[in-house]
């Protein structure tokens, strides 16, 4: 039973961490959070089942193939939901931007793919783990070790890092120092993109190639963010951790419905008390 | 072309009259109508589909001031329709209570709907936008969880007959009637609110949050009423629902509902209630319309909402906005009426001085004030000057309470000054103007200004709701008092115009009427001659002087020092968050260090 | 013939002026209209589009040997999406504009549920296929015929077969957290309790949880010996098998038609987790010992063969569609009216009518028309053109 929801909530935690940090990666560069987050990581899902499955891929090229449709999609999210609204942030107009987006997405994937879930392939040949050491539950935390290892040593290691943690911290002064603000805002939607199709592809064997994954995906995955505080990837993988072991142990003890709502009364009185997330940032002037 | 001419008794400007009916209610009736001609169709399908279209609108008109006018981004309204469907359903039903009544029933559907319209609100005090909405989104989610799992009231996924409507109402179109009564009522609810000082206090809080505050609106005031009625509304729309639908099941609540009425207000255009009208009629019709595209109308919603928002901010609304586009007059100037001023503003007895006693204020490390002491007194002009990043701006918004000090007292005469709560100083007669203008840039210049008179009005949100004689008394007194305050700064022949249409040194004269609407005791005012030209800081000059005349204590940051040193009676110099200097410009003038430091002769 | 909803607004169009003339009494010549409420597209889309083929080779095949009484079949198609508010407006667009002569469906119960009265109201002689038991009331709702097992009639022949076939007595019961799966799982562990079986797990799952491992282990500990599902959702349904692989528990699976689907079959991490699943079936639709299925469904078989494809779909769904569109027809060709009344009656009058998809009875107090003892359980695993193998014990 505890090995159980450790396995399964880990995993779980794990993709909700992703797409918590795809939605941080997005946040960083242009200070806008995106509905799209979620979506990417269903898609992750179905470009998976689509690239192994359907073409028959082995998994390494359906991996690549996956990650860089998801990128592409990022990008599409910063030409047509981000940068047209970037003028006037302090609309919210991206709120409502990202979400058309967003739906669009689902509903094309809906009547193009499939409103039934569809399988995601095995991906690795192993047939001697069972139960809770099943390649379904440890692959989303292997992939979120990778990505935030992978994340640290691209911000602390290399240039393209820094400079977007530059551009992260102060906008106008990276533009001021001739940073290529503009196309480090790109490269990290396509970041962003190819994180949270790794969430869905890590995690397909959990949560099929299904659409309806997407708005499942936002909201908890937007949880850790919340909990972790905007921007703080080492938060949202321990909110996101947290989330995953928190809902999997209700899911044990107290079923299916009750878990659910469990899980929301819990992030609204979080927020409630703490609005910038437990590890977040002092609120920024106003006048 | 000289505003400085003697005083003489100042006629108001005449407002413009309306007729018999008020121009822009024409379109309503139009609608109406319309909508009663249609039982000559002898068509129940349409009776249908215009009673649905009422009942939507009768919840949207709520969610308008919440989304439209407070814009509160929130998407999950269909919860409140869920709640109050499924309370106005289990009441008349008799399964869980005696039978109640329809119309009881309807009424506590309101009232359910107005408690929990309450409780999705309130993160929004505490949450931004993006939060806000998702909680929203999960809110309704966990209604629909909640009529599912709860199957001894609700039935669970058999559902539950709705209330059947008593005679005469038990017909397709005397029910559609009573619908369109209803909603007519809503509607004309939402224009009463929309049009008082709670309609611009929202959306002054949308677009204009500081100033908002600074006029003395309360956020959570404004927004726990908006929401109360907000979730009434969708309370009763949900009843209402569920006497359409005549049964309801948890999947009749579906997140494509939520999205209409999400969209119908931004479709329509946000500060407006036409526009959200039309939308919602449009979107309950485009499905009926365009069925074939069934399978893809979450798609058409969300590709019409990206639309509006890349290339159509403004909505229905906008398009539909024939004077907003009239040209203003080209050659205009800004001429202060000196007669309007004394008119708005009865010269003061002498009152007691604003002082700050060593103030000191610390972001983290950085001391932006270092000890500031500083006394305006009332009737004098107090300029603030020093070089970029001294802390004057700073100065002003610890007296405005945006920053509390972590030292130094401030006191109003005797009376301690609270650090803190700026909504707070409208009420004590302090008022001010902002760096860069805050300004409602979709409302009228009258309008703006009218925000300033927020804390005049004391007529509930109640009494304002249902238009009673003393909510309309108050708000013909402010708007007389807005175009006053108009001409005192020599703005009147623009009171229509939409403020986004005027130029930036146009606005800074707005904000200034805005800030008189206090009649305030001191007027606190942030570089107001940036961006003006000479002739232009030569009438503000002389309009400082006016108001320091009547007996209002200036303090005025500014860098020009010919302003300064031609009107200020006392100036205070700060460098590094420290009084360099104090005294009269001719001390001031002569002080080595501001030559050398500042000055710069 | 296929009405698309194109056409059927330009008729609207043309009809909203001259509505007051339009009516008089083309009666003989006029078509028959037959309205259909299709859930057509999204969620739950799968039985309206078997349902479809069959309502479209059944109006064809009525059209092609000259109509009814000389009068054509005409269907009515509108797509409902499975959503109650879109169902409300169709039936009284149906009723109101298009003026059917019957309504067939809606599909799915939460739809059903709120137009039935709706069609009660304007007296509408309607057939549809939804399991809800509330649905069928011949005191409220005279003019509604159900022609397909209500949910009690399922519940019946899952329970039957646990006691009396695999002699079970301790059971777990399991659906989803949708409105049918909730009331489905309540009134199942009522019956099974009433017949003396202990239910020694309960639960409604989230159909999107990933990980049905805890139900699974809850149920096991409980000391379950089958576990019963009421569920329409396939992505849970393989879940659940899987999860049962992975515990290598062999308890049975037994219930909701839909574990028998096709898209499960790709779900699964190994073919053999769709062992010991018995789904509910009928025995029109079923292949019996010798591999063959009834003559009559035989028959149909042949005649849809080469115009409906089977492979992707169900052939009860397909069967069901075609008996409700001879339903309509006979009633008209027997009474030689499209009246309301002449079609309720004539349907209140039929006895061991013989369908494609059941032998209906339909008397003026009970409007469940589908046999019991026509319902029966099937391998899950055993899909061959869009009918099942009959589950062991039918001998």
């Amino acid at each position: 039973m505890l090995a159980s929801i450790l396995a399964s909530g880990l995993a779980v935690g794990a993709i909700y961490a992703l797409i918590g940090i795809t939605y941080n990666t997005m946040f960083a560069t242009s200070r806008v959070m995106s509905f799209t987050a979620g979506q990417l990581g269903m898609l992750g899902g179905v470009f998976g089942s689509l690239f192994i499955l359907q073409f028959q891929l082995p998994v390494l090229p359906g991996l690549a193939l996956t990650l860089l449709a998801a990128a592409a999609i990022g990008v599409v999210t910063e030409f047509v939901a981000v940068r047209p609204v970037l003028k006037s942030l302090d609309q919210h107009l991206y709120v409502l931007s990202t979400l058309a987006l967003a739906l669009m997405i689902q509903q094309v994937t809906a009547i193009e793919w499939s409103t039934e879930p569809r399988p995601f392939p095995r991906l690795l040949e192993l047939t001697t783990a069972h139960g809770p050491w099943d390649q379904k539950y440890w692959l989303p935390v292997v992939a979120c070790a990778v990505t935030i290892l992978g994340l640290e040593y691209l911000y602390k290691r290399t240039l393209v890092g820094r400079a977007f943690v530059a551009v992260a911290e102060d906008n106008f002064a990276a533009r001021a120092l001739g940073l290529p603000e503009r196309n480090l805002r790109v490269a990290s939607y396509a970041l962003a993109g190819a994180i949270g199709a790794l969430a869905g592809f890590s995690g397909g064997q959990l949560l099929l190639a299904f659409f309806a994954n997407g708005p499942l995906l936002n909201f908890y995955g937007f949880i850790p963010v919340a909990l972790g505080g905007l921007g703080n990837n080492r938060g949202a993988v321990i909110g996101g951790l947290a989330l995953g072991l928190f809902q999997q142990a209700a899911n044990f003890t107290v079923g299916g419905i009750f878990s659910s709502v469990a899980v929301f009364t819990l992030f609204i009185i979080i927020l409630l008390a703490a609005p910038q997330g437990l590890f977040g940032a002092a609120p920024q002037r106003r006048v | 072309m000289d505003s400085a001419k003697p005083a003489t008794v100042f006629e108001p400007p005449l407002t413009p009259r309306a007729g018999l009916l008020p121009r822009a209610v024409l379109p309503f009736l139009g609608i109406l109508a319309l909508a009663l001609l249609l039982p000559f169709s002898g068509n129940d399908y349409w009776a249908l589909i215009a009673t649905r279209a009422a009942i939507y609108w009768i919840l949207i008109a709520g969610l308008n001031l919440v989304v439209g006018f407070a814009g509160q981004l929130a998407i999950g309204y269909v919860a409140l329709l869920t709640l109050g469907a499924y309370t106005a359903s289990v009441l008349a039903s008799g399964t869980v209570t005696p039978e109640v009544p329809a119309f009881l029933a309807l009424a506590a559907a309101a009232g359910i709907g107005a408690v929990f319209g309450l409780v999705v609100g309130l993160p929004a005090l505490r949450l931004r936008t993006f939060y806000f909405a998702m909680t929203t989104l999960g809110f309704a989610t966990i209604v629909t969880q909640v009529a599912l799992a709860w199957q001894d009231v609700t039935g669970g996924g058999i559902g539950i007959t709705g209330p059947a409507m008593p005679p005469p109402f038990d017909t397709a179109w005397s029910f559609f009637y009573l619908c369109l009564g209803l909603a007519a009522v809503v509607t004309w609810m939402t224009g009463n609110i929309a049009r008082s000082r709670f309609g611009r206090g929202l959306i002054a809080l949308r677009d204009a949050e500081v100033a908002a505050e600074a006029s003395g609106i309360s956020k959570p005031a404004l927004l726990v009423s908006t929401f109360l009625f907000a979730g009434a509304c969708a309370g009763f729309a949900g009843g209402l629902f569920a006497g359409l639908q005549t049964y309801i099941t948890p999947d009749a609540f579906t997140f494509e509902l939520s999205l209409l009425f999400f969209i119908a207000v931004l479709i329509g255009g946000r500060g407006s209630i036409l526009g959200p009208m039309l939308g919602t009629i449009l979107l309950t019709l485009l499905p009926e319309i365009a069925a074939p595209l069934a399978a893809w109308s979450t798609f058409l919603y969300a590709f019409l909402l990206l639309v509006i928002v890349l290339a159509m901010p403004g909505g229905i609304a906008s398009l539909l906005d024939f004077a907003g586009r009239r040209p203003l007059p080209a050659h205009r100037a800004i001429l202060p009426r000196a007669a309007a001023l004394e008119a708005l503003l009865p010269a003061r007895p002498e009152a007691a001085p604003l002082n700050l006693a060593g103030i000191e204020l610390r972001f983290g490390g950085v001391r932006a004030i270092d000890g500031v002491d500083l006394e305006v007194r009332p009737g004098q002009v107090h300029g603030l000057i020093g070089p970029n990043g001294s802390g004057k701006t700073t100065t002003l918004n610890v007296i405005c309470g945006y920053y509390e000090p972590q030292q130094g007292r401030m006191a109003l005469g005797a009376a301690p000054l609270p650090a803190g709560m700026p909504q707070k100083r409208a009420g004590l007669g302090i008022a001010r103007t902002f760096q860069t203008p805050r300004i409602i840039g979709e409302a009228t210049v009258l309008q703006n200004v009218m925000v300033g008179g927020s804390i005049q009005g004391s007529s509930s949100f109640f009494a304002t709701l249902l238009a009673l004689p003393r909510p309309r008394a108050e708000e013909k007194t402010i708007e007389a008092q807005a175009r006053l305050a108009l001409a005192a700064v020599g703005l009147e022949g623009l009171a229509e115009a939409r403020a986004d249409r005027l130029q930036h040194s146009e606005l800074r004269f707005v904000e200034i009427a805005r800030a008189l609407m206090l009649r305030p005791a001191f007027l606190l005012l942030d570089e107001p001659a940036a961006g003006l030209s000479a002739e232009e800081i030569r009438r503000l000059g002389a309009l400082i002087q006016a108001v320091a005349r009547q007996g209002t204590g200036v303090l005025l940051v500014e860098h020009h020092a010919d302003l300064i040193f031609d009107i200020c009676d006392h100036v205070t110099v700060l460098n590094l968050g420290r009084v360099l200097a104090s005294g009269t410009p001719a001390d001031i003038r002569s002080h080595k260090e501001v030559v050398s430091a500042y000055l710069g002769a | 013939m296929r009405i698309t909803r194109r056409d059927l607004s330009r008729a609207t169009l043309a009809g909203l002026a001259a509505a007051p003339l339009a009516r008089p009494a083309l009666a003989q010549t006029e078509a028959v209209r037959i309205g259909w409420l299709a859930a057509m597209t999204g969620p739950s889309s799968a039985p309206a589009i078997g349902f479809n083929r069959g309502v479209l080779f059944a109006a064809n095949a009525l059209n092609a040997d000259g109509g009814v009484k000389g009068r054509k079949i005409e269907i009515i198609t509108r797509d409902t999406q499975g959503d109650p508010t879109k169902a409300v407006n169709a039936t009284q667009e149906m009723i109101s504009q298009a003026k059917v002569h019957a309504i067939w469906g809606p599909t799915n119960s939460g739809e059903s549920l709120a137009v039935t009265a709706i069609m009660a109201r304007a007296k509408m002689p309607n057939i549809h296929p939804c399991v809800v038991d509330q649905l069928i009331d011949t005191r409220r709702y005279p003019n509604a015929f159900r022609t397909a097992p209500s949910n009690g009639q399922w519940d019946d022949a899952v329970r039957a077969y646990c006691l009396n076939v695999l002699k079970v007595r301790k059971v777990a019961v399991i659906g989803d957290t949708t409105g049918y799966g909730v009331s489905a799982v309540k009134a199942s562990v009522a019956a099974f309790q009433k017949d003396g079986a202990e239910v020694v797990y309960q639960a409604n799952i989230d159909a999107t949880q990933p990980d049905m491992t805890p139900d699974m282990l809850r149920a096991r500990n409980a000391g379950t010996e089958a576990i019963i599902i009421w569920s329409v959702s396939t992505g849970m349904e393989a879940r659940l098998f899987n999860t049962r692989g992975n515990m290598g528990w062999d308890v049975p699976f037994v219930g909701h038609p839909s574990m028998a689907s096709g898209e499960i079959g790709g779900l699964l991490s190994r073919p053999a987790n769709w062992e010991k699943v018995f789904a509910i079936g009928y025995k029109s639709c079923s292949y019996g010992a010798d591999g063959n299925l009834p003559a009559k469904s035989q028959e149909l078989v042949s005649r849809l063969q080469g115009k409906v494809a089977l492979d992707d779909t169900l052939l009860w769904w397909v069967a069901a569609g075609v008996d409700a569109v001879n339903l309509i027809a006979g009633a008209v060709e027997a009474t030689g009216s499209s009246s309301n009344e002449a079609i309720i009656r004539h349907w209140n009058s039929l006895t061991k009518h013989a369908g494609y998809f059941g032998t209906y009875s339909f008397t003026p107090d009970e409007h469940n028309g589908y046999p019991t003892e026509e319902v029966v359980m099937s391998a899950a695993n055993t899909a061959k053109h869009g009918a099942f193998a009959l589950a062991p014990g039918y001998g």
